[in-house]
């Protein structure tokens, strides 16, 4: 990854610095806390401090009761209601402030306003609640027992779902196996953390009548249909805009009761009204992540091929489902993506979606896979370390092969093409396995531990109807739309329902409108993230934007494209055939040429110039979905070598090595970057953050001293090659690849530390692998495969 | 209670004043009473540097530090970096190095570079990332950051040499 050289390329494939950098380098741009509006309260919640009570009784502070708003002070208002579809699912209503009752701490009670934060926080702390404290439900093992209260009304346990897997023949796999094998893996919850918290603005426009709604949201326009619901509202009564959005990674794709309540406070009183999340706000209430835990059996031959898999998946979801995912998204995620890259037929898996006095659990850089990788290739290499194999050698016997694409998988997925063992050899290429041994002699008789580490992940990306009905969500993501304007002075104008917030979007889109038009992407402006501008819209998450916003805009861009070809051949006085776009003209044959800035005055404001057959104006909106639903499917492989120190229980990475296929590269620097932030987050995962809850359910971690996220001394730089096998279900040959490199890490760090401690006796299944952790299962040898 | 008091000090180069109470920040003051909006409050307890501005040539965490010491004191925000268009050396090479993705945290990098730079014109990778523990970027383009770095201590020395 060495610094971006001069572009020589500047559509799909090439390198060119980001449009939208300058304005963010300069300290200028507009978050949502940046947006202001006359005379603005500023909000701030009473949260509950206790897991689970009973609100007995609420009193607003003498004196301002006009500045202190409870539920019913709301106003009509529906609860969120995210129903999975699945048979069995029990229902969990979300209001969006207490409804007599809480069921996490951060849950909000009370709507505070104030001249500034201070004064809203002052008067937060001074309205009085009566608590009826319940026995709280702190833990996954608890989520069947009968002693503890319900979380929600008519449960009979506090569990959301219980689905099973049971495909192929297992029992006949075990009777066949030489080796079977029984492990339990812990993945342990996390906070999502974006730098910039969530935040809410909502004010009436008077010109327009339109409640508007500034969130910084992943997704507005599903945003506004939701809260048009939850409000009783018209959806033309409703304006949503996202504006610059300081990360998200997830924790910004959910319905919030935050910004239900307060759309519901403006609505109710006609105030101006500003909400920024603070950090403790954002660690213990937004939604969390993970929490997985993994009693897999896995049947293998003598050759360390799999037979069969069996797996019991359970998740904490925490206290509610959320809003359009549902709280089963977590674990049916799992259940589905065990098998992994792995030619897999017979698989029986159970996963149990639990609730608990938790936040709720919501999606997160990877959704359900991080975990369900880390169980399939941990298990991966203890076969390979019961057998004495190689590691790479037992994923080699096991991949799908690339003669069986499209596979159906054991999980109930379909994956299109690919060549996993061309991307585990070229990580093995470049970690150079066969340093091992020196550096092993190197250190020896010092605390310093060597291991080697792999794991093959899975990206599905740009997946579409089929497979959204499948997961039985509210909503179902099967499309994306754009609608495209060339100004009269020639330049584009692209306005897309998808929301950049660091993905570089604005820049990506603009090279796919290079290619289709050959304009120049500096006079393209992308702009996004509001219900004003862009046609109905799903948004940006689960590594879609590329494929299908991009999609759309090609499709929006070639039939512009068409129109100004007819346009520029009228003008050049030659025949639509013989001419083409480049460079910002239409060039004829012979070499004549006429610049888009001419054609697009003929388009508006000269329309005597155009031809008989075409109408004025130079305005297109397209929709695209893929050719097939079942998603793109990126893959990788990580390879790393490191350091255990047995002495402290450190663990440091000595070098990081990604092999990984996203098809058709749009931008390879913004690819590479995409790449090393997974990769950052996967070692967090890895290494340094959870979310621990004491056992009365108070969340442990509410700073950054005792939630560690990795900086610039933790993150290596890894090598990364890129395979690039074009995707034949999507244009261009695109694979979305956001959340990749957020995935494997767990599970190839995992691997490392365990090849390190092997000769010790010891093994760790649990992350974050922390110095305590690696201490304990040094101590307990044996004992740590067991997973506590 | 405590009453409001004027300061006055120098900011991005112009003697300004405002009447703050004691408790509030610098961060709040250059956001709320000079519209000044790239350094930015993220934690608020001095753990993650996206607030970073300098106060006499040095950086500080502006949600740590009370408005009231500034005063007197000559404070450098991002937004006094570029001059017109021209954006900050530090700038163009966190450009061209794609050393961000949201942009949120940026700022509080740059004017940590600017001052690690000043203390250390040609760093080590290891004095690099000594500088920038107190910065996080959750995008985290780290390996890219210390690509901007070298990028642009490159370019300072270059500049260095034609004067």
């Amino acid at each position: 990854m060495a610094v971006a050289t001069a572009p020589d390329r500047k559509g799909i494939g090439g390198s060119i610095r980001r449009i939208e950098d300058a304005r963010l380098l300069s300290g200028r741009s507009t978050f949502i806390a940046d947006i202001g509006r006359p005379g603005i309260w500023e909000v701030a919640f009473l949260r509950s401090p206790v897991a689970h009570a009973n609100l007995v009784h609420l009193e607003k502070p003498a004196g301002a009761e006009d500045r202190v708003f409870f539920l019913a002070d709301l106003g009509a208002i529906l609860p969120i209601r995210a129903d999975s579809q699945a048979p069995g699912f029990r229902r969990s209503d979300y209001p969006a402030i207490a409804d007599g009752k809480v069921r996490f701490v951060g849950e909000p009670i009370a709507i505070c306003l104030g001249r500034t934060r201070g004064e809203a926080e002052d008067l937060a702390q001074a309205v009085l609640v009566d608590y009826d404290e319940l026995p709280a439900v702190a833990d996954i093992a608890q989520s069947r027992n009968p002693d503890l209260p319900p979380i929600h009304p008519g449960w009979s346990e506090n569990v959301f779902l219980e689905s099973r897997v049971d495909v192929g023949d297992v029992d006949a796999a075990r009777a066949a196996a030489a080796l079977s094998l029984t492990r339990r893996y812990r993945m342990n919850r996390q906070a999502i953390v974006s730098l910039e918290g969530r935040g809410v603005v909502t004010y009436r426009d008077e010109r327009t009548g339109e409640l508007v709604v500034y969130s910084s949201t992943q997704f507005p326009h599903v945003i506004r249909t939701a809260l048009a619901e939850c409000l009783g509202m018209k959806e033309r009564e409703l304006r949503v805009v996202a504006p610059e959005v300081g990360g998200s990674f997830g924790v910004k794709n959910n319905l919030n009761p935050e910004e239900l309540a307060l759309a519901a406070l403006t609505r109710r009183t006609g105030k101006a009204l500003r909400w920024v999340e603070d950090r403790r706000e954002h660690l213990i209430a937004s939604a969390h992540a993970r929490e997985h835990r993994y009693e897999v059996t896995v049947h293998a031959d003598g050759e360390g091929r799999v037979l069969g898999l069996e797996a019991t998946i359970e998740v904490d979801a925490g206290a509610y489902s959320v809003w359009p995912w549902t709280a089963p998204m977590e674990a049916g995620m799992a259940i589905g993506f065990l098998p992994g890259p792995y030619a897999i037929t017979s698989y029986r898996a159970t996963a149990l979606t639990c609730a608990s006095n938790k936040s709720p659990l919501g999606p997160y850089r990877g959704v359900g896979r991080p975990g369900a990788c880390f169980a399939i290739e941990r298990t991966m290499d203890e076969i390979a370390a019961a057998l004495g194999l190689d590691p790479v050698e037992v994923r080699l016997r096991n991949y799908v092969r690339p003669d069986q694409f499209p596979w159906k998988s054991a999980g109930g997925k379909t994956y299109d093409i690919g060549d996993y063992g061309a991307s585990a050899r070229a990580a093995r290429d470049m970690i150079r396995p066969e340093r091992v041994a020196a550096l092993r002699q190197e250190h020896a008789g010092s605390d310093w531990r060597i291991g080697i580490g792999y794991a093959t992940y899975l990206e599905q990306t740009a997946h579409g109807t089929a497979e959204w009905v499948q997961r039985g969500l509210p909503v179902v993501f099967g499309y994306e739309q754009a609608e495209i304007h060339m100004t009269a002075d020639g330049m584009l104008v692209m306005d897309v329902p998808i929301q950049n917030h660091g993905q570089g979007l604005e820049t990506t889109l603009a090279q796919v409108a290079h290619d289709e038009l050959g304009i120049d992407p500096a006079q393209v402006v992308v702009r996004h993230g509001d219900t004003s501008l862009a046609p109905y819209g799903m948004g940006t998450f689960a590594s879609r934007s590329m494929v299908m916003s991009g999609g759309a805009v090609g499709r929006a861009c070639e039939a512009l494209a068409a129109k100004i070809r007819k346009i520029g051949a009228h003008l050049l006085q030659v025949t639509e055939e013989n001419v083409r776009l480049k460079d910002g003209e239409v060039v004829a044959a012979g070499g004549a040429s006429v610049p888009l800035a001419e054609i697009a005055m003929a388009a508006y404001l000269h329309p005597e110039r155009l031809p008989d057959t075409v109408e004025p104006g130079l305005s297109v909106i397209a929709s695209y979905r893929t050719a097939r639903d079942t998603g793109a499917w990126s893959y990788g492989t990580h390879a790393v070598l490191v350091a255990v120190d047995t002495g402290t229980g450190l663990v440091e990475i000595l070098d990081y090595a990604i092999a990984h296929d996203c098809g058709t590269i749009v931008n390879p620097m913004i690819v590479d970057g995409q790449m090393m932030g997974g990769l950052a987050q996967g070692i967090g995962t890895a290494l340094y953050e959870e979310m621990p809850y004491s056992e009365d359910g108070q969340p442990l971690a509410s700073t950054f001293m005792d939630y560690l996220v990795p900086g610039a001394p933790e993150v290596p730089r890894a090598r990364i090659e890129h395979l690039s096998i074009p995707s034949p279900i999507t244009r261009y040959g695109i694979k979305g690849m956001g959340e990749g490199g957020a995935i494997p890490p767990p599970a190839a760090i995992c691997n490392a530390v365990n090849d390190a401690l092997r000769p010790l006796g010891a093994a760790i299944d649990e992350t974050p692998l922390t110095p305590d952790r690696i201490i304990r299962a040094l101590m307990a040898p044996q004992a740590g495969e067991a997973g506590a | 209670m405590s009453s409001p008091r004027t300061i006055r000090f120098t900011l991005n180069g112009e003697p300004v004043s405002a009447t703050i109470m004691p408790h509030e920040t610098l961060v709040d003051v250059l956001q709320h009473r000079f519209d000044l909006r790239g350094a930015r409050e993220s934690c608020g307890q001095g753990l993650c540097g996206c607030c970073t501005v300098h106060v006499d040539g040095k950086p500080v965490s502006g949600c740590l530090f009370l408005a009231v010491f500034a005063d007197g004191a000559r404070v450098d925000t991002v937004e006094g970096l570029a001059r017109g268009d021209a954006l900050d050396p530090v700038q163009e090479a966190f450009i061209e190095a794609g050393a961000f993705q949201c942009g949120f945290c940026t700022p509080g990098f740059v004017m940590m570079v600017k001052q690690l730079l000043k203390e250390h014109p040609e760093p080590t990778d290891e004095e690099v990332r000594h500088y920038l523990t107190g910065n996080l970027c959750r995008c985290s383009a780290y390996p890219e950051i210390l690509d901007a770095v070298k990028l642009a201590s490159a370019r300072q020395a270059e500049a260095a040499r034609r004067a």
